[in-house]
């Protein structure tokens, strides 16, 4: 029986996921940890935070709730989660985007946890769009969570699944959106304007937050109107910072993929406590 | 066949079929981007659950499908053939080819079928795009019998599958054996001795037509119908092909990648060589709007039946 799981110390765990993605990405010289890390509460509240049912050590459970990391380079931040819940084993974390390894820079669907393929942008919600309809079809009480980029969302198609979603009154679907308002060319209301996000959420039909994402009691404030939303889907704009918790790579653009040196590093694991 | 039967829209035949099975199976789900048939009609009344129009969302209805057919549904895709191969081609691409998820794209009016639309209603190159994706099995009935047996094997076995319809009415070309080509992938319409020709869809109608003025030439051309152009039987089609003296293709695509192509690389890969003079008919890169008909551009573009005859009349020398 699929469950929700609720720790008490969500900071703590969510310090640990901070951890856990740097030494994966340092040790692979490969990964996008600023994209983790302004979604870092936001999953942890997710799995950690009494909000996703799930199965420890079945992945497959029918009744699970599915979560799709739509921002597909940052999909690697559910991977220490699903070890960490028994979905194989933790040593594949050292062996991220290695020869023979189960965990790549973008997810798949060969990974137990995984919903479907992530890497190109604008997707998830559609293929969440597809989890729900066939959950309603299926009468089943599962739900899907589908974490968007801001940057995402010049997609159009995330704007067609948008209006499917509204009309066809999908309240077993999330929409997360991590609005940390970097591309990486530059910060999105300079490159071209996203602007009212949430208003734009709203104008197409959804039950609409926004919220400080890296604040756990008001990201699960947000998580906890799925179903009370008068059989509208949810949409939660999260306000992030691209990269919280390094300092020399908050809200800087230029670090969506770039490795640090070894100055920096040290910088960085003192800042993560690591050292 | 009776002769009393007369024939029908494809795409009616095929509808029909996936409704009958789908009144069986709740798992059956059809998607629509706004394309309708009258069959369509009775399967949107009577299992409106089994029906979702994606609204004219062609992306959005790829990526629905893919979440559809990830929770263990039977999902066919529905549009007309410019807008469910080239305007969600990268949807496609990332989430049904990336996971061999068991959707079949339906396309209808395939080639120049949307005559008097002209360019933006054309796809000169749907056949090289999508035989070019990862884990594909593309299907190009010209008979509607062949048609139907098709969306039996895609109910029975369902996979990635690209169905490509025309949306005009054409008479029969097999009477009891359609299952056997569907399973050869090809069928002989007419048998012949000088030149084999080898077309798909509308096309092989012409090429029958052209074979039976060439017999007034004292040509024996034969015809081959390939309603399978990915994968191709390499061997069994060459097989088929050996008393043959050489080989004409003709498609309504451009010839880059096309079905022409397909044959030669298909009998090539299998065989290692090709034994026969062979020309390749089809529609060259500068093509540009033009009001008419289907005949009037097959005429245009030089693949109607007085092309055919005439390049088939030209190998036979």
């Amino acid at each position: 029986m699929a469950e929700t799981h609720r720790i008490n110390d969500l900071d703590a765990k969510a310090l640990w996921l901070r951890r856990q993605v740097w030494d994966m990405v340092i040790a692979a010289k490969n990964g996008h940890i600023p994209s983790c890390y302004s979604c870092t509460e936001i999953v942890t509240a997710l799995y950690y935070g009494g909000v996703v049912r799930y199965t420890p050590g079945q992945a497959e459970d029918p009744q699970r709730d599915r979560v799709i990391v739509s921002k597909g380079h940052a999909a690697m931040v559910l991977y220490p989660i699903l070890a960490d819940i028994g979905y194989y084993d933790t040593s594949e974390l050292n062996r991220f985007t290695k020869p023979g390894g189960l965990l790549g820079m973008y997810a798949d669907v060969r990974i137990p946890g995984i919903e479907g393929i992530s890497g190109s942008l604008g997707h998830g919600l559609g293929m969440g769009a597809g989890f729900a309809l066939a959950a309603r079809h299926d009468e089943q009480k599962h739900r899907t969570f589908v974490l968007l980029g801001d940057g995402e969302c010049y997609e159009g198609s995330i704007w067609e699944t948008a209006m499917f979603a509204a009309h066809h009154k999908l309240d077993n679907l999330v929409a997360i959106v991590d609005r940390n308002a970097l591309c990486i060319l530059g910060k999105t209301e300079d490159l071209v304007e996203l602007g009212d996000l949430a208003g734009k959420w709203r104008a197409f039909g959804w039950h609409t937050v926004e919220v400080d994402g890296h604040d756990f009691d008001a990201v699960l404030g947000a998580l906890d109107q799925i179903g009370k939303t008068g059989g509208k889907p949810l949409c939660i704009v999260a306000n992030t910072v691209k990269g919280k918790g390094i300092s020399f790579m908050e809200g800087r653009s230029e670090w969506h993929n770039k490795m640090p040196n070894a100055d920096q590093i040290a910088t960085a694991r003192q800042e993560l406590g690591l050292v | 066949m009776d002769a009393a039967v007369k024939p029908r829209l494809m795409r009616d035949v095929v509808i029909e079929t996936i409704c009958a099975a789908a009144r069986k199976d709740k798992d059956i789900l059809f998607i629509s981007a706004d394309l309708g048939a009258v069959a369509l009609d009775d399967l949107r009344r009577d299992l409106p659950n089994q029906f979702i129009h994606a609204g004219i969302a062609e992306q959005h209805m790829i990526d629905l499908a893919s979440g559809l057919a990830l929770s263990g549904k039977k999902v066919f895709c529905y549009a007309m053939a410019p807008f469910i191969t080239a305007r969600c081609y990268e949807q496609i691409k990332c989430v049904i080819s990336s996971m061999n998820l068991p959707v079949t794209l339906i396309a209808v009016g395939v080639g120049l079928g949307y005559d008097h639309a002209t360019l933006t209603h054309f796809t000169p190159e749907d056949i090289a795009c999508m035989r070019a994706l990862n884990g594909i099995e593309v299907l190009t009935p010209a008979d509607e019998l062949v048609a139907a047996e098709i969306a039996e094997r895609c109910i029975a076995n369902p996979a990635f599958r690209y169905l490509r319809l025309d949306r005009q009415v054409f008479p029969f070309l097999y009477q009891n054996n359609a299952a056997q080509v569907l399973e050869a992938g090809f069928g002989v319409v007419r048998p012949g001795t000088d030149v084999a020709i080898v077309a798909c869809g509308a096309l092989v109608h012409k090429a029958l037509a052209a074979a039976e003025t060439l017999k007034g030439q004292g040509v024996n051309a034969g015809v081959v119908d390939l309603v399978r152009v990915k994968p191709i039987d390499g061997a069994g089609l060459a097989k088929t092909l050996k008393g043959y003296k050489s080989i004409l293709t003709v498609e309504e695509q451009l010839l880059e990648g096309g079905m022409g192509s397909a044959v030669m690389e298909a009998i090539v890969d299998a065989t290692g060589k090709l034994d026969w003079p062979v020309k390749r008919l089809g529609m060259r890169d500068k093509f540009e709007v033009v009001n008419g008909d289907r005949d009037y551009l097959h005429g245009l573009y030089g693949i109607d039946t007085a092309d055919i005859v005439k390049a088939t009349a030209a190998l036979a020398k």
